[in-house]
């Protein structure tokens, strides 16, 4: 589904990414883990198509030459970033926000667009899972929402869009045991032989609840090892210090 | 007037042994004078505080000329004992006395400057008046990679016989790369119905400080207007603080081009305003290029029939990216009869900019006032603290220590 | 040369003009063209005495040039003062006997004046050039007491009230361009609200310029009389043409005792091409009275059309308690110019004020927001909040901000804030990765930006208005 080759990457000329492999097959649920600095969150920005990076190598999203294609088209195609930090856009209204951008989704695939009742029926069931309260989809986009609620609101657009690849930035940190519970139950429902996620983290805490294929470190812009969940583990007792 | 003007000028072309440059920048200068006139409410600039009205009630026929063979009285001059400083004294429009006694004397050259040959920058009637008037007027260079020691205090005062008078000075500062300046104005008159005009212009050199405290305190009938030109090269910072009080017109106009990147300028002040004073501050900062700031904040305390006035306006390039530019004004207005207006003005023709403003106005919180009461103080005491805090916001915004405890003292404010 | 015209024609979509034979006052502006006008509106001595009063104000006044937007000289001996379409030289008596052409311009402009507009419940009065041509529901408001019409009208019909409130709230004398209207004014809507009355549905007027060379100077006069409530809205289109067409309309609003007027608009006259060819020039002059205690008037605009826009509806709050409010959203794109704002003068006890602008620039346009709060030392306990957010979209554009703030009561506050900044990369880069375009994603987050403005638009408006902000930043996202 998600091949990267040699992927480098510069941000005023100071080198990120170095030499990154990586893939992913439908299904597959992966855990990137590394430490602050180590280009974690340059790997989602350059995957969801955030401008400022000078990139060099090849990401093919199912055989789609990813840097040919504008953000949003990207998304289209079926890529989802949690952000680590969600924006708030003031005066926006969440629910509109999230109807005007599934039918974007489902214009730019040929499906028919929901109107606003079969809408608000799926938005009421997702948010019901998640349990998300529903007052807060009828406020401005993430103003004024908790570092919790904001996360969650990702995983609750996340499952109304219903990607095909999910990049999931730092959505544990800044969550208690709750929340993180509930985020990862998100997560699980959306697990299916098609879908695969990329799971990006600083701590194991989330694995516990979200079980990974593969786990890899990452540090200093490059893959330093893999290996499956029991990675997460040993880099939890050790440190990425030691890890080598 | 006119008439007054026109012989004013011939004594004071002959009176001097000018150079034909200087004659002609002078004439020129006149000429414009006269055809501006004093600066009136039509004038968008002048539309809180219509000039040529408060001269006209307040001092009635001006006369121009001044006679400096006379003996000044520049010996009763009360300094200020606070601090020690350097010290120019002006009287009645002319430089009486220069002392740079704490300072390296080959760190600060004084030069007596000719005049331009042409008007270069057209800025207003009285910046002309001021250059047709004024005597030959000097620059100061502080040389390169120096700190003065001391504070420079600027003195500005009169005759106790000159009355009805204009009187007009003029300095021009250069602060030479990394140099560093703290200059104090201090405004005490010996006599009243005076219209003091004071020009000063500062070229600031590369990562180049000016600190500048405008201090008016004391009381007097006097009508003022001081004009700050500051030109500013990369890394340089500008300060300006005024204390806006004791003349009965003051309007300090403040003009800041920010030229150099990673520059930036600072205007706060305070208005602290009884009976029929009435007084302005008017800044313009210039955003003309990347990365510059600037930050104001002007507070009035208005009492009786005294009115106050801030024109801040923030212009932003459209090549000035990333300008920060902030801006705000509060007023409390203790008397009915006081008055407060304001012209907060963003100008933007760039995008990537952070700019705000915000002005209110209004009475003292009857709530706060109520609350120190049931702690047991009584009314004038409450209104006194309710104050006091209300403008150390401002004071605490002076950078230099000597100086913020010099004017928390003038303004009786604790912390 | 076609495929241009039809590239333009999307950009302005009421862009066409009807082929209706007009009938005109010769070209110029002197006193007999004034006469030939009243003569024609068959007035009554009193309105042409003051036409020519006015007038000759007119003679010793001088166009303004303090304002930003600069325009090139405005030859008013050369525009057409009065057009009217032909086959209204003696008015139709109902619908049925509108020309059919006229019918099908309103059907284009989405107007249609008969069934539709009637399921929805509001009462139109619509302007094409400078006539009234046709006025609604006349009979469910009648019924109630309530007086909607065109402005020649109520001069037959209520010249009582016309004579009492006309020129009340902006004397002949003003400024320029209002005086012009006052001395060659040609219709426009009069609506009365009775004592207590309710008014209940919305009254709407839709202005359209059609003929060329004509300017549109049109007089609305809104009374609402004790008690009463009336919703307004003004929307206007005009042809797209080289030259630049003139419009400066006077809007005088009166409320008395307790009584509430709300008055909204969706500006959206031609704005010249892409270069700064051609469009309106939109000089209106708007002010509400609240001349009874309790009174409140509330004006709501949208302005994205004209090439330049030159307007600042205001409130003079005489009655004591009585509130002004105003709420804008001015888009610029292109080399449109716009300069508006609003002025609030306090004058009764208890008076309360508020300013909510959001101003958009994009392309190579200008735009300032110019406001004035003045609080007399009569209106004690009064208060004016203001917020004026700027938004801009490229470094070719200008956002400007020049409030007046005057306050001379110690017993009133007056705050006011003001911001300018872009969308951001990040909200851009957010709204992407859902999956937006780069325009809708802008759409969305003005529409955001101008959300509190807005929620004061009637319903049926507000959709239109929305829809128009994304049209109007159409092609600015680089």
């Amino acid at each position: 589904m998600l091949k990267i080759n040699n992927l480098c990457a510069k941000i005023d000329s100071k080198s990120i990414l170095q030499d990154f492999k990586l893939e992913i097959n439908p299904g597959e649920v992966h855990a990137i883990m590394g430490p602050n600095g180590s280009g974690k969150s340059t790997l989602s920005n350059i995957l969801s198509g955030k401008k400022g990076y000078d990139v060099t190598g090849e990401v093919l999203f199912e055989n789609n030459d990813l840097f040919s294609l504008e953000t949003e088209e990207r998304a289209h195609k079926g890529i989802f970033l949690a952000f680590q930090y969600p924006l708030e856009i003031p005066g926006v209204n969440t629910n509109v926000f999230l109807k005007t951008s599934l039918n974007a989704i489902k214009k730019a695939r040929g499906e028919k667009e929901l109107d606003a009742i079969q809408f608000l029926k799926l938005v009421k069931e997702k948010a019901k899972e998640l349990k998300f309260d529903k007052e807060k989809l009828g406020r401005q986009l993430n103003v004024g929402f908790s570092g919790g609620e904001k996360k969650k609101n990702e995983i609750l657009q996340m499952s109304i869009l219903n990607p095909k690849l999910s990049i999931l930035d730092e959505t544990d940190s800044g969550l208690d045991i709750d929340a993180l519970k509930t985020v990862a139950d998100g997560v699980n429902a959306l697990r299916k032989k098609n879908n695969s996620f990329l799971i990006i983290t600083h701590y194991q805490r989330l694995l516990e609840y979200i079980k990974p294929d593969f786990v890899h470190v990452l540090m200093n812009g490059k893959i330093i090892k893999s290996g499956g969940p029991e990675l997460a583990l040993e880099l939890e007792k050790k440190g990425y210090e030691n890890i080598n | 007037m006119e008439e007054q003007l026109k012989i004013d000028f011939e004594k004071k072309l002959k009176d001097f042994s000018y150079s034909d440059q200087e004659k002609k920048f002078k004439e020129t200068n006149f000429k414009e004078f006269l055809k501006q006139g004093f600066p009136n409410r039509k004038l968008e600039n002048w539309k809180f505080s219509d000039l040529n009205q408060i001269i006209k009630s307040n001092i009635g026929e001006l006369t121009f000329y001044n006679d400096y063979k006379k003996e000044n009285q520049i010996d009763k001059i009360e300094l200020i004992s606070e601090l020690e400083h350097n010290k120019i004294i002006i009287v009645d429009g002319k430089i009486e006395k220069i002392d740079f006694k704490f300072e390296d004397k080959d760190k600060i050259e004084v030069l007596v400057e000719q005049g331009e040959e042409t008007i270069k920058e057209n800025i207003n009637s009285l910046i002309n008046l001021n250059n047709a008037f004024s005597n030959k007027f000097c620059k100061i260079i502080i040389k390169k990679n120096y700190s003065l020691k001391k504070p420079l205090v600027i003195y500005h005062s009169t005759n106790k016989n000159t009355q009805s008078k204009n009187t007009n000075s003029r300095i021009d500062f250069k602060l030479e790369e990394n140099a560093c300046l703290r200059l104090i104005d201090i405004f005490k008159e010996n006599s009243e119905k005076n219209f003091l005009n004071i020009y000063y212009n500062f070229q600031l050199d590369k990562s180049s400080i000016l600190k500048n405290y405008k201090i008016d305190k004391s009381i007097n009938n006097n009508v003022k207007y001081s004009y700050n030109n500051v030109k500013q090269e990369t890394n340089s910072i500008s300060e300006t603080f005024i204390l806006s009080s004791g003349s009965k017109f003051f309007k300090n106009e403040i003009n800041c081009d920010l030229l150099g990147q990673h520059s930036s300028a600072f205007v706060n002040g305070i208005f602290d305003l009884d009976e029929e004073n009435h007084h302005e501050i008017k800044s313009n900062i210039n955003h003309l290029v990347e990365n510059t700031k600037s930050y104001q904040l002007v507070k009035s305390v208005l009492e009786k029939k005294s009115k106050a006035v801030y024109q801040g306006k923030i212009f932003v390039n459209s090549e000035a990216q990333k300008t920060d530019g902030y801006q705000l004004s509060n007023a409390i207005l203790l008397s009915e009869n006081s008055e407060f207006n304001a012209k907060p003005e963003l100008e933007i023709y760039a995008d990537d900019v952070k700019c705000s403003h915000g002005s209110s106005s209004g009475s003292l919180d009857e709530n706060s006032i109520f609350y120190l009461m049931s702690r047991g103080l009584n009314y004038q005491e409450a209104k006194k603290l309710l104050i006091n805090g209300f403008l150390l916001d401002v004071i605490e915004k002076i950078t230099d220590e000597e100086i913020k405890n010099l004017i928390k003292n003038l303004l009786g404010v604790k912390e | 040369m076609r495929d241009k015209q039809i590239e333009d024609l999307k950009d302005y979509k009421y862009g066409f003009s009807t082929d209706i034979e007009s009938f005109k006052a010769p070209k110029g502006l002197n006193e007999d063209v004034i006469k030939f006008i009243s003569n024609i509106k068959k007035e009554p001595k009193w309105l042409l005495d003051w036409r020519l009063k006015a007038f000759e104000r007119l003679k010793v006044l001088k166009e303004p040039d303090w304002q930003k937007p600069k325009y090139p000289k405005i030859d008013y001996q050369d525009l057409y003062y009065y057009s009217a379409p032909k086959s209204f030289k003696d008015k139709p008596k109902s619908l049925d006997e509108l020309d059919p052409k006229l019918l099908e311009t309103y059907q284009k402009l989405g107007i249609p004046l008969n069934e539709q507009k009637r399921l929805n419940g509001i009462a139109v009065d619509a302007v094409f050039d400078s006539v009234s041509v046709a006025t609604t529901f006349k009979e469910t408001l009648t019924k109630q007491g309530i007086i909607f019409c065109s402005i020649s009208e109520a001069v037959q019909k209520h010249p009582e009230l016309v004579k009492k409130y006309l020129g009340t709230v902006i004397p002949l004398t003003d400024h320029f361009f209002a005086t012009l209207n006052s001395a060659v004014f040609t219709d426009g809507s009069f609506v009365y609200i009775p004592p207590g009355v309710r008014c209940p549905m919305e009254l709407s007027t839709y202005f359209r310029i059609n003929a060329s060379d004509t300017g549109q100077f049109e007089r609305t006069l809104i009374i609402a009389d004790k008690g009463s409530y009336v919703s307004y809205l003004e929307g206007c289109t005009a042809p797209m043409r080289d030259e630049n067409q003139l419009h400066a309309a006077n809007v005088e609003l009166i409320a008395l005792d307790d009584a509430e007027i709300k008055y909204s608009t969706v500006q959206n006259w031609y704005p010249g091409d892409k270069d700064g060819k051609g469009g309106i020039y939109n000089f209106v002059t708007k002010r509400g009275l609240c001349k009874g205690k309790n009174s409140k008037i509330s004006w709501t605009q949208v302005e994205t059309g004209s090439a330049i826009t030159w307007k600042y509806p205001s409130c003079i709050l005489k009655g004591d308690n009585s509130i002004g409010e105003f709420y804008s959203i001015a888009i610029t794109n292109n080399h449109q110019k716009a300069d508006t704002g609003t002025k609030m003068i306090h004058l009764g006890k208890n008076t309360k004020s508020k300013i909510i602008s959001k101003g958009i620039s994009a392309g190579f346009s200008d735009m300032t927001y110019r406001g004035l709060v003045d609080i007399s030392p009569k209106a004690t306990n009064s208060n004016n909040f203001t917020q004026c957010d700027s938004l801009l979209m490229g470094n070719k554009c200008g956002a400007h901000t020049v409030p007046y703030i005057k306050n001379k009561n110690s017993d009133s506050n007056i705050a006011h804030e003001a911001t300018t900044s872009k969308i951001s990369e990040e909200q851009l880069h957010y709204c992407q990765q859902r999956g937006l375009n780069p325009e809708e994603a802008v759409g969305l987050i003005v529409n955001g930006f101008c959300k509190e403005v807005l929620q004061q638009l009637p319903m049926e408006f507000a959709v239109e208005a929305q829809k128009l902000v994304g049209i109007s930043l159409e092609g600015s996202v680089g």
